[in-house]
């Protein structure tokens, strides 16, 4: 009798587990599926990719396959991968292929799919990424947050939410968190603006806010960059407004009217000027690996009035925005002479957030038609430039899209790419990730898993400024939290930090006449 | 057994009659501030982000029910009722007592119903239905507690009966909590005449209703705010009567009954406005600015679907669309855009520009319609009607002479008198060889004689009010300042 029952029981599991069709007819075709990763390169260790089948149907199979003969049957239309079985996968097509078959039941027959792969290559992502979940927003802000993901699963951990602090005019907007060397020395950092202004400074388990903010500089520190080993953080200083686009689906223009460079020693709080010129707007510092030179974008532009907010808003499109450098030299803590790296003016365009990868040979930006904030641009694109070659710049055009792509970050071996795209629906912004191989090309980039397929569907916020990191950050919520309702210490200004003086001219603020917008990073 | 169905029949008149006869629009307006869609993702972050998700979603779900008002109406008074109900279960008062019972569910009401214009910034999550359903469950808790205490701590005492002068006391005391409870309510409950009119007027310009909001304008007796201005102008716009009624509706600019006057004209107005007159990006702006503070509401889906759909952003509708799709009650909204749309595009046929209207959406649509250049014969219109209000005749000739071909010899009534006073004020062109009707020359010409007679601005204005109170020239000369708050 017992022998009946499990035999009987041993049968019914049988009987469950899915198989594929015998028999099917062949579609030609690949299946729709969201989201749809097919012919992403993918790294070893990624969250599994579930997903959706959106052919219409009464019964699905889906057969996940390596050439090693590993493989996954997975019935229904939603696709819920456990990590344990796509570990598996993944192990054993590393250096190879993942095969995904799809077979739809429909009016009494299979229906087979063209067959989606996807390269495995061997060299992981970090294990975290940061980055900040909002709305694509405006001039508004309140519900924001700053999320830790790990990228081999799906857990997520809210490292900091801004609504629970205050709300109203007594609320506070907090800006992109950047560590230092993808949080490998456990330094990281983030600006809350309005209430509670300041920049909050995480080593390790010490936080401190600090007020960048002085008398001789345009505003507090906005756009970051980590000396890859000394507690100096370049930052650029803006006086930024927003202005909105009455019929174009670009909707928003973030123009600088003035911003500047300035260098943050966070050992002895002292700030000292890089850039300080009047028709030059420097901005999106960022470090070459070895700490020795400072790569960052800068326009020109002659003011045709004395209401440069007007001016700029008629002439918005003649902002291009060029690749600069300076060399750094660690001991004197000073700067040399400013070098054009890039021109993107001469071909009619406008480059943004230079990134230099770690083993300091690229230099990965994004080019747009004009201006700086490239995510409303949708000409945004990335490229690529050998640093240490006479070799021209080029376009990674498998990891791009004609939607916005922008805001990139570099994995800490150099092999991945993770960056912002709107290409979903030209709004709302998405992480993607695409393998920078050794010849310097991109390959078609695979979007940040999620455990429930229409989540981008469905989720109204945007993933903004991600950064990767190798290991968690080490402080928690609650003292973050502590930390920002706490005083800011106040910077000291030091003078310039370069190496020969330059013609130093006041960039001021005073220059700001029209008041139709304010300062969206101002601290206070 | 009778207290109890007295009580309960009168508080269920009470509440269906203050939400059904006096409070419907408002019923309407909270259910299309309230976030709730059928999706995983959304139950999700409505669960995982709050401490009593759960509670909050099912709140959300009820009050998605007040955009059909009778649906949601009955749900709010049975779950007070049943408040009513679970506290004397859980307090075991007797049925004297009941009218005590009350006092909770009326102040419960009383909080909903008293928002009035605060509701559009009111962060709360279900604010109609949070409460009670927490309530609910709190008496529910604490009823299974007390009987489960008294369980264990039995008291074998004998009970003492009540003397006849107690228990008297207790059923006055009881009704008279009953009374002031329902009294309160009656007092709090937000009945701004202006606000009720602002949202069916919203209400029936989102559901593309005109001749409605006219309606509504002529049969509000108050003076009324910027909002109900601008929606009334709006919809004699699109029903081609602006240059016959414009200015026969009052110019009013009362005083929003609610803190920050300036807010709420862009808060409750700025998305149809924008939308309506071909300023997309700026609908779409002020959708999005409110999502970001307030959350998803599908007021603000509507917005930002028919923009993306009228900006040819595809994917974007789809995504809106899709959401509109899940909410309760809005998706059958979604149908019939394309009609909408093909009257907006003809005001969309100027050159993009950047700018920004600082939350002053009046005062914005006045200047850029009329500082606007050529453009379709609907922007033409706009821009001779706002150059009108704004009293900025510069450009009035050429876009009275561009519109002319197109009246076909019958000029609305306002351009009439328009044409008449500017030729007088500023010559430029025989008026003469123009179409105006014989009466309304006669009667520029007696509001030149009669003015002349009269005395000083001040007393004119009163005196003609009446006999020229609906022209372009009282207007003109007579309602002082622009008014756009």
């Amino acid at each position: 009798m017992k022998n009946y029952i499990l035999f009987i029981t041993a049968l019914l599991l049988a009987a469950c587990k899915p198989s594929v069709p015998e028999q099917a007819e062949a579609t030609g075709r690949i299946p729709l599926i969201l989201p749809d990763n097919s012919g992403a390169t993918l790294p070893p260790n990624i969250a599994p990719l579930c997903f959706e089948i959106l052919e219409e149907g009464d019964a699905y199979v889906t057969r996940l396959s390596t050439k090693k003969g590993e493989e996954l049957i997975v019935d229904g239309c939603s696709l819920d991968i456990s990590i344990e079985d796509w570990r598996r996968l993944m192990t054993a097509a590393v250096g190879d292929t993942l095969w995904t078959d799809v077979y739809v039941h429909k009016e009494g027959k299979w229906k087979s799919y063209n067959r989606i792969a996807n390269p495995i290559v061997a060299d992981s992502i970090d294990p975290y990424i940061t980055y900040r979940l909002i709305r694509p927003s405006y001039v508004m802000y309140e519900e924001l947050t700053l999320v830790e993901r790990n990228t081999s699963n799906f857990d997520e951990r809210i490292i900091y939410d801004n609504m629970p602090m205050s709300k109203g005019d007594k609320g506070q907007c907090i800006n992109c968190h950047v560590p230092q060397q993808q949080g490998q020395s456990g330094r990281s950092q983030f600006h809350v603006r309005q209430a509670f202004g300041g920049t909050v400074l995480i080593d390790g388990s010490n936080i401190r806010k600090v007020n960048l903010k002085t008398d001789s500089t345009l505003s507090a520190g906005v756009y970051p960059a980590w000396h890859p080993t000394l507690n100096l953080i370049a930052y650029s200083v803006n006086e930024t407004g927003q202005a909105f686009h009455t019929l174009d689906p670009q909707k928003i223009e973030v123009i600088d009217y003035a911003s500047d460079l300035i260098l943050y020693d966070a050992e002895n709080n002292e700030v000292t000027s890089i850039e300080r010129t009047a028709n030059d707007f420097e901005s999106f510092p960022t470090w070459s690996p070895d700490g020795r030179t400072l790569y960052y974008i800068s326009a020109h532009h002659e003011p045709t009035g004395e209401d440069i907010d007007a001016d700029l808003e008629q002439n918005y499109q003649s902002l291009h925005y060029n690749l600069y450098a300076r060399d750094f030299d660690t001991s004197t803590k000073k700067f040399g002479p400013r070098r054009l790296i890039f021109d993107a003016e001469s071909i009619g365009k406008s480059a943004s957030t230079p990134r230099v990868s770690p083993d300091g040979h690229w230099l990965l930006f994004s080019l747009a038609d004009y201006g700086q904030f490239h995510i409303w641009h949708k000409s945004a694109d990335l490229w690529i430039m050998p640093i240490d070659s006479d070799d021209e710049p080029y376009m990674l055009s498998s990891a791009n899209s004609p939607e916005s792509d922008s805001y990139h970050s570099w994995s800490s071996n150099g092999r991945w790419i993770l960056f912002s795209s709107r290409r979903m629906d030209g709004n709302y912004t998405r992480l993607y990730i695409s393998y920078f191989d050794s010849s310097g090309h991109a390959h078609v980039p695979v979007l940040l898993p999620q455990q429930q397929p229409r989540l981008y569907d469905q989720l109204f916020r945007s993933f903004n400024a991600a950064e990767w990191m190798i290991r968690p950050i080490a402080c928690n919520k609650k003292k973050l939290e502590n930390c920002v309702r706490g005083n800011a210490q106040q910077a000291r200004y030091a003078g310039p930090a370069l190496l020969t003086p330059e013609e130093d001219q006041t960039t001021s603020n005073a220059k700001i006449t029209k008041q139709n917008y304010h300062n969206i990073y101002e601290n206070n | 057994m009778k207290e109890r169905l007295s009580y309960t029949l009168l508080f269920v008149v009470i509440s269906m009659g203050v939400m059904m006869g006096l409070i419907r629009p408002y019923l309407i307006e909270t259910a299309q501030l309230t976030p709730f869609l059928t999706t995983r993702v959304f139950a999700q972050e409505m669960i995982t982000r709050h401490t009593w998700g759960i509670v909050y979603y099912a709140a959300s779900f009820m009050q998605s029910c007040l955009a059909r008002p009778w649906l949601g109406a009955s749900l709010l008074t049975t779950m007070l009722v049943a408040i009513a109900y679970v506290t004397r279960w859980a307090t075991n008062l007797s049925d004297k007592c009941f009218g005590i019972c009350w006092i909770v569910p009326f102040l419960l009401i009383t909080r909903y119903a008293q928002m009035g214009y605060m509701v559009y910034v009111n962060k709360e999550i279900a604010i109609a239905f949070a409460w009670p359903l927490f309530t609910l469950l709190s008496l529910i808790v604490a009823g299974l507690l007390i009987k489960g205490l008294r369980y264990f701590f039995r008291n074998n005492k004998p009970q003492h009966q009540m003397s006849k002068a107690l228990s008297r006391t207790l059923i006055f005391l009881s009704f008279i909590a009953f009374t002031g409870s329902a009294y309160l309510f009656w007092n709090q409950t937000y009945k701004d005449q202006n606000f009720l009119n602002s949202l069916q007027m919203k209400q029936a310009g989102e559901q593309g209703n005109w001749e409605q909001i006219i309606r509504l304008a002529r049969e509000n007796h108050q003076e009324p705010t910027r909002l109900q201005v601008c929606l009334n102008r709006l919809a004699l716009y699109k029903t081609g009567k602006m240059g016959e009624q414009l200015f026969a509706f009052p110019d009013g600019s009362a005083t929003y009954n609610a803190p920050e006057q300036q807010q709420w004209l862009r808060l409750m107005g700025a998305q149809l406005l924008y939308y309506n007159y071909g300023k997309t990006g700026f609908a779409y702006r002020w959708a999005m600015e409110d999502m970001v503070e307030y959350g998803m509401r599908p007021m603000y889906l509507r917005t930002l679907y028919r923009v993306a759909l009228l900006n040819g952003e595809t994917m974007l509708a789809k995504k809106y669309h899709q959401a509109l799709c899940h909410t309760l009650f809005y998706k059958e909204e979604t149908n019939d855009i394309e009609r909408e749309a093909q009257t907006i595009r003809p005001l969309m046929n100027y050159t993009d520009q950047l700018d920004g209207d600082n939350g002053l959406v009046e005062f914005y649509l006045l200047q850029s319609f009329t500082l606007t250049k050529g453009g379709s014969r609907e922007m033409v219109e706009l821009s001779l009607m706002c150059s009108l209000i704004t009293k900025q005749l510069e450009g009035f000739w050429p876009r009275f002479m561009a519109l002319l071909p197109g009246w076909q010899g019958i000029i609305p009534i306002h351009y009439q008198e328009a044409a008449l006073m500017v030729a007088q004020l500023q010559g430029g062109i025989d008026i003469n060889t123009l179409p105006i009707d014989p009466q309304v020359r006669q009667r520029f010409e007696r509001l030149v004689e009669v003015s002349a007679q009269m005395g000083d601005s001040a007393n004119n204005a009163y005196n003609l009010k009446s006999e020229f109170g609906n022209t372009y020239w009282y207007y003109y000369f007579f309602v002082e300042g622009l008014k756009t708050t």
